[in-house]
């Protein structure tokens, strides 16, 4: 297991502090520039100063000086409006209602399309969200940025409901700042009345998004890293963590030929518009293929949908996490929603709406299936706790990789 | 005395009505387009990679607004192509609206008499539903079994599967030209009310066919009225995104709006954002520049 490296992340405090009092910053410039210049893995500059943690590099995170753990044994605040911030339809509106009702507490709740706009916003400081709902790539900059507060476990009585493996995780040792939400895998969807191939048979079945007969009538998921990944990983790489030069130019030129040849759209809409029929075809999220029954017109049947995940489960597996914002207003109730979300019957109300599984240990593939959750041709969806020995995680790139990856987005984004 | 204080209250009283105005133009323009400066010539903090500004123009650091003009000039230019996209979406789209208001305009100043009020209101009430709503309903009817195809299908007659949300820039230009259209038809409706009957009069009784009045007095008349409402609905059009994003959400179509809602997301790329705003800024200014001398010329010869 590689060492946590101290003495950098040390100094990396001290970089940071000086930035964010408003410094003249621009020498921060210099790695990004670096980066984009096309030599993406120099990892000069912000690229070793910061903590990344993966599954062989677990990391317990400091806690924070500034925002103390709240006391335990208080109650929300009853006319207090408890901010989440969060993916649009990934909350259900019932639980939201019925937490509002039990506690007496105003729930808002806004949304954001990609982790990178989430942050952006966030990072501005002022819109006193209580919760968020990272994925573990954007963890590291949540913490190092001094943005969460740590979660007092004495108000998480229902912690024991996780997952065994999610109870003290890689990301976060000791739990000190997330819980985890849900667990999901990006594989490909598709529709049989509009795909006459089975995707699932293929060879390769990611190369039907370079397949031009399907042009036009597809859709990639607009999430640099998530998109950049099934490159990666149709090319055999399952490093899709990769620094690589060489990794990052094909990456580079299979994106650029997408984009020629294929007019993809791209998008997280994949739940509502893969059944209004937009397209046939999809990079999917398993949360959004279950997601699809609520949202097909009456007159088509579910039986059409599909949802591919690499069989010997080496593909992208990830989780979504909750945190509590150190710039809310109302960590208590955030406290007690957290709870709630462990909460086996609250987390059942929840799936019911969003389709995302939450690793605890009431939901398997066949109480899912037998509840009717989820239709028997979609059980692909369903993620299992094994599914996370075998397959791969987004993780936090380094600096130089990420402005790299995230160069080629812009250059894919902005179209030929 | 009381004489002399009147005249210094005039005197006083015309620069202070254009006080709101300049506070106005202050607050709202030129101070966040100096924050928008700031931003585009600042730095970026290490760890969020959010941008940091930079107030004092002594330390401005170019490299954002050089990253940008390279990958726009350059030999790596993958900016070019969603400029030259914007520029020709635009013009088709201001140029199809000009089609379709003229005559709107045209009937609603001069021939629909006591409905003119009625017509009027119709026109304006799309501004009743949201953009957003408008081109949601678009999405809706433009879906491959959506009533759009329904209706070429003739009932069913032809086999229609046209993927008119699959990428298509006729669909994001319709998008464009449904969405501006009514800001076009108000100011040429404005500037033909305001044509002088006498004149069309004066042009029929001295001979001229219907057709050439049009083209000797109603259209010189009302070029400048068509310029002011090409400039009122293409600009706007500039920096539009949602139009491409809803109707089509493909990168083949992304417009320099979508550039710049898109470096503005990015953690580390919202300065060059800035650069874009530039850029359009620049692009714009040249129109107005000449908007203004054409009137002014205009108004010298009227006079």
């Amino acid at each position: 297991m590689p060492e946590r490296r101290p003495g950098i992340s040390g100094r990396s405090e001290v970089a940071r502090r000086s930035v964010l009092k408003g410094g003249l910053a621009a020498f921060a410039l210099a790695p990004l520039l670096q980066a984009c210049g096309g030599n993406g893995t120099s990892s000069a500059g912000g690229g070793g100063t910061e903590k990344i943690p993966a599954p062989d590099n677990p990391i317990t995170w400091d806690l924070s000086k500034k925002n103390p753990a709240i006391e335990s044994g208080l109650r929300p605040e009853r006319g207090s409006t408890l901010r989440i911030y969060n993916y649009a339809d990934y909350l259900s509106p019932r639980m939201i209602k019925d937490f509002e009702k039990q506690y007496g507490v105003d729930i808002r709740l806004s949304t954001f399309n990609d982790a990178d706009e989430a942050l952006t916003k966030i990072a501005a400081g002022n819109l006193d969200f209580d919760l968020y709902f990272p994925s573990y790539d954007s963890l590291g900059r949540l913490v190092q940025a001094d943005l969460l507060r740590p979660l007092n476990h004495d108000y998480l009585t229902n912690a024991g409901n996780l997952w065994p493996g999610f109870r003290d995780p890689w990301y976060d040792r000791g739990s000190r700042y997330t819980v985890p939400y849900t667990i999901y895998s990006t594989g490909i969807g598709w529709r049989t009345d509009k795909i006459s191939d089975d995707i699932a048979a293929l060879d390769n079945p990611y190369d039907c998004f370079w397949d031009t007969q399907y042009a036009g009538n597809l859709a990639i998921l607009d999430d640099w890293h998530t998109a950049m990944a099934m490159v990666l990983l149709r090319n055999g790489q399952t490093n899709i963590n990769s620094t690589d030069p060489d990794d990052i130019a094909m990456v580079r030129k299979q994106m650029l030929e997408l984009q020629d040849t294929m007019n993809p759209k791209v998008t997280i809409s994949m739940y509502t518009e893969l059944p209004a029929g937009q397209y046939g075809l999809c990079q999917m999220w398993s949360g959004d293929a279950i997601n699809t029954q609520y949202y097909l017109p009456k007159s088509k049947s579910i039986d059409i949908m599909r949802y591919w995940f690499p069989e010997d489960g080496v593909g992208e597996v990830d989780n979504d996490l909750v945190v509590c914002l150190a710039q809310g207003k109302n960590p208590v109730a955030a406290h007690f929603f957290i709870n709630d979300l462990l909460d086996e019957k609250i987390a059942e109300t929840n799936f019911g709406f969003t389709g995302y599984q939450p690793p605890l240990t009431a939901f398997t593939p066949e109480t899912l299936v037998s509840k009717g959750y989820v239709p028997e041709n979609l059980a692909s969806a369903v993620v299992t706790e094994k599914a996370f020995d075998v397959g791969v995680p987004l993780l936090q790139l380094p600096a130089a990789a990420d402005a790299a990856y995230h160069q080629i987005w812009q250059e894919f984004k902005a179209g030929g | 005395m009381a004489e002399r204080g009147a005249r210094g209250g005039t005197r006083l009283l015309w620069p202070a009505l254009a006080i709101p105005g300049i506070v106005w133009l202050g607050l709202l323009l030129v101070a966040p387009f100096y924050v928008v400066l700031a931003i585009l010539f600042g730095g970026v903090d290490p760890i969020l990679r959010q941008p940091v500004p930079v107030w004092n123009p002594v330390y401005w650091d170019f490299t954002q607004f050089e990253y940008v003009w390279q990958h726009i000039v350059g030999q790596d230019a993958f900016f070019r192509p969603a400029l030259l996209r914007t520029v020709v979406y635009v013009g088709v789209a201001s140029l199809l609206c000009l089609v379709i208001a003229y005559p709107v305009a045209y009937y609603t100043a001069r021939f629909a008499g006591r409905w003119k009020g009625a017509l009027l209101a119709a026109l304006i009430a799309p501004f009743w539903i949201s953009y957003m709503m408008r081109m949601l309903a678009w999405v809706n009817l433009l879906q491959t079994d959506g009533l759009f195809n329904k209706a070429l299908s003739l009932g069913g007659l032809l086999d229609v599967h046209v993927n008119w949300l699959g990428g298509q820039p006729e669909t994001v230009v319709m998008g464009l030209v449904y969405g501006y259209v009514p800001y076009m038809i108000l100011p040429l409706f404005a500037g033909l009310d305001r044509m002088p009957a006498a004149t069309l009069e004066a042009a029929r009784d001295l001979g001229a066919s219907r057709w050439e009045t049009f083209r000797r007095v109603t259209w010189p008349l009302s070029r400048q009225a068509v310029v002011a409402s090409v400039l009122v609905t293409s600009v706007p059009m500039l920096g539009d995104y949602f139009t491409t994003d809803l109707l089509s959400g493909s990168p083949e179509t992304s417009m320099i709006g979508n550039l710049i809602n898109n470096s503005v997301l990015t953690p580390g790329q919202t300065g060059q954002a800035g650069a874009f705003v530039l850029l359009i800024l620049l692009v714009s200014i040249l129109p107005m520049v000449l908007y203004v001398r054409y009137t002014r010329t205009a108004e010298d010869t009227a006079s």
